[in-house]
């Protein structure tokens, strides 16, 4: 059967090549019975790749059946393609056919001649009259790589056709386009692509218009990245309320796609915003305009537009719509913090909705808000808001939490009903228990003085019972046993006087508070955590707290949040000793890991102190070392044996934390002599560690200078104090002298050295609070690379600098290095008596000129503060530069200059 | 071609809703309604208007179309069908057809039983006049006649509201009725098509007032209400049976069900016909008209299941205790008068208003009245007010924005302004016009509006004319924008036009010809044009004889003149291609030649004769050069003796 009908397929179409019905279908019942043999295909393929070049014959059927046989038959594929693609190459093929051919192409085959970046090809497909051959290639658009302006100009065109598909189509490869990252510098050609796009929002046709949002969006987006700083809120501001036009369609996608593309835009300003939610346009916006478009024929775009767009979208009829607003609204609550206090009420109004997706994202709209400390809860809301949380859905519940966590409650009472929906929760939800109680606990610490207040109530409720069996079994109490827990860590530093009795009560439930507190603490740190809550009342003891526990390294994190940064850098200094050892032992990373959780620490302090107080720079910097010289120690001692693999990173680790330990000596000042002499320690282990692979003699006696520089200051220090020195400084000290004598001393010493090197320890230094952070910020106002300084080359610049000196005193030599790429450097000195200010703060704006500008049209510039290190003694090379070694006080700012046009 | 649109009620007024338009031809009544603050004549539109000769209505109009089952839009129809004798065909959506018997039932109970003498209608009238009625749905296009083409759009308001869109030809219009641009609890939005109108008829009730959100107002509805009942009062809540009750019962059963209220709802039966037994029940059947978000929560619940809403018995009125209950009718007569009357002396208790109340109603006067106060029931009765009373916010119309909305949505060429009151037309017409600069106008009763319409002709078009539609064929134009900045007088206008602009040629390229023959139109391309008129080509041209003065002239050689005249001109027109071949200088499409004819009809010398010294140069040009030829031109005749030296 299947030979007979191969042969006929095959006869008929040799003798009369015309496709009939008939031999079509026996053509396809072949190519789809999964039966029919391979050799049978071949042949079939290979009649019908025949017939492609015959000019008479039916293309469009010939390349359905083509089409087919490479869907049910993939391993066919590839024959296909090379056929389609030999077809596509004719001279003879007609347009119509070439989108046939072309789909059947396999992309990825390398082939010399890709018919996919021939443009005649494109134009020719794109111009051919015939809409079917239009859209394909619009559709398809993707698939060809021609040139972006190519591309721009056919698409920009045809949003102009009168098939509206070919509009839709047009617009979304617009939108592919722009999101493809083509780089369109020219602007009238993307206002161009925005105003047609904008124009077809007023399309008769529904999906024009929603594509037409889409392409309005991306395009707009584009043209406010490439309007000037100026008019840049401007034409956000236009895109905003053209978008928010659209908002009002009948059409329920269009209003869906308009919402989440206002969601996209990145900055609107407040009275706009404001709009959104008013019942009338406010006096003020009511005359404004934006370039845009009003209607068909209206080319002046109000600002009245936008009013009352998110309260329509929050209440509209489709929960899709509902949902895409919500999400809208989540990414403008952010710019504005009176925007967010006005649609709170709106939010907490949709926690009543029926649809789940509505709920769950005003939720997390919510939570968003409270995330950037938008949210404001009044008592008003607490009906809905609490509603959440006893929510059918698991979802929504834990998304209630999760925003709840970070609510902060005004009233006790508030706070007071807060905890009893949370109880409430968990009486009807016993599965939510490990979520609820971490929930307690987070909202507990924020909320310490309530909590105390609340522990109080109802102590009496915690007591076991009269016959002194502890007896948990209410819910309620367990939860409230969570709640205390959180009030000596609390965020207030408010000296909690919960009885301790109540922590040891929880130290029953260790199981299940560790459950719920997982993600905080583990069980041995919470059960120390307990015992020492419950050995003494914290208001007695919250002074030794810190050395009384002895925290597994993961759970500083306890102490740290209760302490103020001072105590909490002294915790991170005492705790840091106990690191060595792991550090000896080769467990990086967990030391990383610890010493990453303390910088975060830290810098959730500094996030508060601004500028950031010296003390905790510093911590921040002899973390950053530890991690440093931690990685190379490692380094050196697990590939000691492997002859010179890893000295490259071992060398950039050194050489950076040379730099770093040098940055900490010079740029603090009221460092304390022990402090001073520990750095100066590590100092000498870095250079240790370095010399037996830098080797050579040349870096025998760099390493020779360095160690006696500061060697010598050791021993200034020395003298002025009369502390011990520590022992692998003895022990250095010895072996130097002892093979300083000897020509080729180190390098028969490994030995030694790595001896001496076992003998070091970190310290545990103190350091005072007067510690002062030599820091410098330097600006050029209005200046990127869309923005560059004019120059003419060959003659000198002249650079206007804003220059920001952070506790400088008068006696410091500073420059300011200007670095034309990676060749020369060159100084200028700034004259500190040009500055105002005292020592804390200076400010100068000063023109710094800058004299070898290159014949090129664009350049940049990078530009720093240095400051000479006068103690140090050795001499810079530079010429009209420092005479001293310096370093860098500011990070290098980028300037861009380009040839002033004529 | 104009649309004649004639007023016969809701003209500058809120009530029996009827506007006969006549497009190309065809006259469509839009509504049929009654006044109800009328009692005599005045509460039916004046029909007589329609055909003031022949008094058939069934051969004026076309047909009738109604837009919903209120009876300001519906409660002249039996009286119109049965008694004035129209016949022809009705139109209105399937669960208006299912409702109108039942409000055109109640009505007339109220009104005219038991004063026979002025019965209009009986109620097999209405059973007549409904079997008349062709029900629509949404979308769907109805070919009333050859010409005549409508459409049902959804308009939200009540239940089974509708916009019509109609068109006639080339003409089209809409007539909103009565709709609403926001989703309430049970109603969606109303949802409509872009389309090319002529014309837009909309209602106005709220033609300047802004609508709070609906959480805000659900939120007020509740606050006064809860508060009534937890200080032990009764709340009157006297609505229309459809519609808001609906609303306002999904609103209080869900408070009651969140906040576990145990105060009775009731929902009176007690009422003339079984309107307000059928009500609830109509609601669930007619699920699939009401809100999207009804729609999906009906798969779990039918949310017009109230749970704690129960029917209500006339005994209960005397009942201690608070309670709420909805009652008709809204404007309070009736049976919501009578409980009125009884609750409204005591000061714990609460009448809220709904909606629209006529004048000259009880519920007109409790709008304006302050509590406590002594209102006038009729001509000696008097009711001391004690109660608070509270006007709702709810409504089932589009405010002004949304008014606004639809018409910017809808763009039409003309806007005429309905069902609302004279003073707030006036401002939402200025608005309309000013902001969407499109004509508006708000006829009277009685007031025929003349608008102008679109008229397309036939025309066949050539192939090649078709042949170059197919193809895109567009240009990219370039504006200079400084021109832009010229034109804007105002610098705070910020109307920006991108200086690129696309431009699709082919559809523009055509010309319209009409051919003498047999007066037909055809579209053809322009090269096609002088064939298909069979003509030849006539050119404008211009045409001077240019005298020069050139010394010794005679003695001169004509060539050594065209050399000085091509050498001055090369120079003076440096980027033009100046060709001089066999005594011809030609520029573009100029052509000049020495000229030696006596009497060149170019020549504009007076006298003819030629002057000593002065050659005559004659030069041709075709209307595109006219510029440049006479810059060419007065090059010439200032030619001076110092280019002749040169040369």
């Amino acid at each position: 059967m299947e030979h007979r009908l191969l042969a006929d397929v095959v006869s008929k179409l040799g003798k009369f090549p015309i496709l009939s019905p008939k031999l079509t279908d026996a053509a396809l019942s072949l190519i789809t019975n999964p039966f029919t043999s391979d050799e049978t295909l071949t042949s079939l393929l290979e009649t019908l790749v025949a017939h492609l070049q015959n000019p008479d014959i039916n293309h469009a059927i010939l390349f359905s059946l083509l089409s087919a046989l490479s869907n049910h038959h993939p391993r066919l594929r590839r024959r296909i393609s090379a056929a389609a693609h030999a077809f596509v190459l004719l001279p003879t093929t007609a347009t119509p056919t070439l989108p046939h051919a072309l789909s059947l192409i396999e992309p990825a085959e390398p082939t010399p001649f890709d018919p996919f970046s021939d443009e005649s090809m494109f134009l020719s497909l794109c111009f051919w009259q015939c809409v079917k051959t239009r859209r394909w290639t619009l559709r398809n658009v993707s698939k060809f790589h021609v040139r972006p302006s190519v591309f721009l100009t056919v698409l920009l065109g045809l949003t102009k056709d009168p098939y509206p598909y070919i509009r839709e189509a047009a617009l979304d490869g617009l939108v592919m386009l722009s999101n493809g990252g083509i780089v369109v510098d020219d602007r009238s050609l993307i206002e161009c692509c925005y105003f047609r796009s904008v124009e077809l929002l007023f399309d008769a046709e529904n999906s024009v218009r929603c594509s037409a949002v889409r392409a309005v969006s991306a395009w707009g987006q584009l043209l406010v990245a490439l309007s000037p700083d100026k008019t840049k809120a401007d034409w956000s501001d236009a895109l905003f309320v053209q978008l928010c036009l659209m908002v009002r369609d009948r059409e329920m996608e269009i209003r869906v796609a308009a919402f989440s593309a206002l969601g996209n835009i990145r900055t609107v300003s407040e009275d706009i915003l404001m709009l959104t939610l008013a019942k009338k346009a406010l006096s003020g916006t009511n005359e404004k305009t934006f370039p845009g478009q009003y209607t068909a024929k209206l080319f002046k775009l109000p600002a009245t537009a936008a009013v009352f767009i998110f309260v329509n979208g929050l209440e509209d009829e489709f929960y899709q719509v509902r949902k895409s607003a919500c999400h809208a609204v989540k990414k403008m609550t952010v710019l504005s913090a009176k925007f967010a206090g006005e649609v709170v009420y709106i939010l907490m109004q949709i926690l009543n909705e029926d649809s789940v997706v509505v709920r769950l994202q005003a939720l997390q709209t919510l939570h968003h808000m409270a995330m950037h400390d938008h949210l404001k809860v009044e008592e008003s809301h607490l009906d809905m808001f609490f509603g959440a949380l006893v929510d059918g859905n698991a979802l929504i519940r834990s998304a209630a939490r999760k925003t709840i966590q970070l609510t902060k409650f005004q009233k006790l009472a508030m706070f007071r009903s807060c905890i009893d929906v949370l109880i409430k929760n968990l009486e009807l939800c016993p599965q939510d228990e490990a979520d609820v109680f971490y929930a307690l606990y987070k909202i507990g610490r924020s909320h310490g003085k309530f909590v105390t207040k609340i522990i109080h109530e109802v102590s009496q409720e915690l007591e076991p019972s009269p016959y002194g069996k502890l007896g948990f079994t209410k819910v309620r109490t367990i939860a409230l046993l969570v709640l205390a827990i959180s009030a000596p860590v609390s965020l207030e530093r408010q000296i909690s006087t919960i009885r301790p009795e109540i922590y040891s009560y929880a130290v029953t439930l260790l199981g299940r508070l560790t459950r719920g507190l997982g993600g905080l603490t583990d069980q041995n740190a919470l059960l120390d955590y307990l015992s020492h809550c419950s050995r003494f009342t914290v208001g007695s003891t919250s002074e030794s707290f810190g050395e009384v526990l002895d925290f597994h390294l993961k759970d500083s994190y306890f102490q740290l949040q209760k302490r103020s940064e001072t105590t909490c850098v002294e915790i991170v200094f005492q705790k840091i000793v106990d690191l060595w050892p792991l550090i000896q032992l080769g467990c990086m990373n967990e030391v990383i890991r610890t010493l990453r959780s303390w910088k975060e620490e830290l810098q959730f302090f500094s996030l508060d102190s601004r500028p950031p107080a010296g003390v905790l720079v510093f911590a921040l910097k002899y973390l950053h070392v530890i991690k440093l010289l931690g990685k190379a120690w490692a380094c050196y001692f697990s590939k000691r044996n492997l002859h010179f693999n890893g000295i490259g990173i071992l060398e950039a680790l050194l050489c950076k934390t040379e730099r770093r330990l040098k940055e900490m000596l010079h740029r603090f000042t009221g460092l304390s002599r022990g402090v001073e002499m520990h750095i100066l320690e590590l100092m000498l282990v870095t250079y240790t560690l370095r010399l037996p692979y830098g080797g050579g003699t040349i870096f025998f006696e760099d390493y020779t200078s360095k160690v006696n520089s500061v060697f010598c200051r050791v021993e200034n220090l020395g003298k002025e104090e009369s502390t011990q020195p520590f022992p692998f400084l003895i022990d250095l000290q010895n072996i130097s002298h002892e093979i300083g004598n000897s020509r080729d001393g180190f390098i028969h010493k490994p030995e030694l050295l790595q001896k001496s090197l076992n003998l070091f320890s970190l310290k545990q230094i103190v350091v005072s609070e007067k510690l002062d952070y030599l820091d410098a910020e330097i600006d050029v106002f209005d200046n990127d690379f869309q923005n560059p300084l004019p120059f003419i080359s060959g003659l000198p610049v002249g650079i206007p600098f804003d220059i920001t000196l952070h506790n400088i005193s008068l006696g410091t030599r500073l420059w300011l290095a200007i670095t034309d790429g990676e060749k020369s450097t060159q100084f200028v000195f700034l004259d500190l008596h040009e500055f105002g200010g005292c020592n804390e703060i200076r400010k100068s704006a000063f023109v710094a000129p800058f004299f070898r500008t290159p014949k090129v049209k664009h350049f940049v510039l990078k530009v720093s503060v240095v400051m000479e290190c006068l103690s140090e003694g050795q001499h810079s090379k530079h010429l009209n530069g420092p005479k001293q070694n310096f370093i860098y006080l500011s990070n290098g700012k980028e300037i861009h200059l380009s040839t002033a046009e004529k | 071609m104009a649309i004649e649109c004639l007023v016969l009620g809701a003209g500058q007024d809120v009530g029996k809703s009827c506007v006969i338009v006549k497009i190309n031809g065809k006259s469509i009544m839009f509504d049929c309604g009654i006044h109800t603050g009328y009692q005599d004549h005045r509460r039916y539109p004046d029909f007589s208007l329609i055909s003031a000769n022949s008094g058939d209505f069934t051969d004026s109009l076309s047909c009738i179309i109604i837009t919903h089952f209120h009876l300001d839009h519906i409660g002249a129809l039996p009286y119109f069908t049965q008694v004035c004798g129209y016949n022809g065909p009705i139109y209105m959506t399937y669960p208006t057809k299912a409702l109108a018997p039942i409000m055109l039932e109640d009505y007339r109970k109220l009104i005219f039983e038991g004063r026979e003498e002025e019965k209009q209608f009986s109620s097999e009238d209405i059973a007549e006049c409904m079997k008349k009625v062709t029900a629509v749905d949404l979308k769907q296009t109805i070919q009333v006649d050859k010409d005549l083409q409508i459409r049902a759009y959804y308009a939200g308001h009540v239940i089974g509201a509708a916009m019509f869109y109609a068109k006639v030809g080339d003409s089209a219009m809409v007539y909103t009725g009565d709709y609403n641009m926001t989703a309430d609890r049970h109603l969606g939005a109303a949802q409509i098509d872009r389309l090319q109108l002529d014309l837009v008829i909309t209602e106005s009730t709220y033609a300047t007032s802004y609508r709070d959100s609906k959480y805000v107002r659900e939120r007020e509805f509740l606050k006064v209400v809860h508060n009534c009942v937890a200080g032990g009062g009764k709340v009157l809540i006297p609505t229309f049976a459809l519609g808001r009750a609906q609303e306002l019962c999904m609103i209080l059963d869900d408070y009651w069900e969140k906040t576990n209220l145990k105060v009775p709802i009731y929902f009176s039966a007690d009422s003339f016909s079984g309107l307000t037994l059928q009500a609830n029940m109509y609601y669930k059947i007619l699920i699939n008209w009401t809100s999207q978000k009804v729609k999906d929560t009906y798969t779990t619940r039918n949310p017009f299941d109230f749970k704690n809403v129960c029917s209500f018995d006339r005994s209960l009125i005397h009942a201690p205790g608070p309670c709420v209950l909805f009652a008709t009718p809204a404007m309070i007569s009736g049976f919501s008068l009578d409980v009125f009357k009884l609750w409204a002396p005591d000061e714990r208790n609460l009448v809220t208003l709904t909606g629209y109340c006529g004048s000259g109603t009880i519920g007109r006067k409790l709008m304006v009245a302050k509590p406590p106060t002594r209102i006038t029931l009729d001509d000696n009765v008097q009711l001391d007010v004690r109660c608070q009373i509270y006007q709702l916010s709810f409504s089932p119309h589009t405010d002004a924005k949304g008014i606004m909305d639809l018409v910017k949505f809808l763009s039409p060429k003309h806007v005429i302004l309905v069902h609302g009151e004279k003073p707030k037309m006036v401002k939402l017409k200025e608005i309309i016009e000013s902001e969407l600069e499109i004509p508006c106008y708000h006829p009277a009763n009685h007031e025929t509006l003349h608008i102008p319409s679109t008229r397309r002709i036939e025309a066949s078009a050539s192939d090649a004319f078709l042949q170059s539609c197919l193809c895109p064929n567009f240009k990219f134009l370039k504006t200079d924008p400084r021109q832009d900045s010229e034109l804007d007088d105002d610098s705070n206008n910020k109307r920006k036009m991108p200086q690129l602009q696309v431009c699709e040629n082919r559809v523009a390229q055509g010309l319209l010809i009409t051919l003498q023959k047999n007066q037909s139109r055809k579209v053809v391309t322009e090269n096609e044009l002088i064939d298909t008129i069979g003509t030849e080509i006539h050119e404008e041209k211009f045409a001077y004889c240019c005298p020069i003065y050139f010394p010794n002239s005679e003695s001169r050689d004509i060539s050594s003149f065209h050399l000085i005249l091509f050498g001055k001109l090369s120079r003076e027109f440096p980027d033009l291609n100046i060709q001089d071949c066999e005594d011809v200088i030609r520029i573009q499409s100029f052509v000049g030649s020495f000229c030696s004819k006596a009497k060149c009809p170019y020549r504009t010398d007076v006298s003819f004769q030629s002057v000593l010294d002065t050659v005559h140069f004659c030069c041709a040009w075709s209307m595109g050069d006219e510029e440049l030829a006479w810059r060419v031109i007065s090059t010439m005749k200032n030619l001076k003796l110092s280019d002749r030296i040169e040369t």
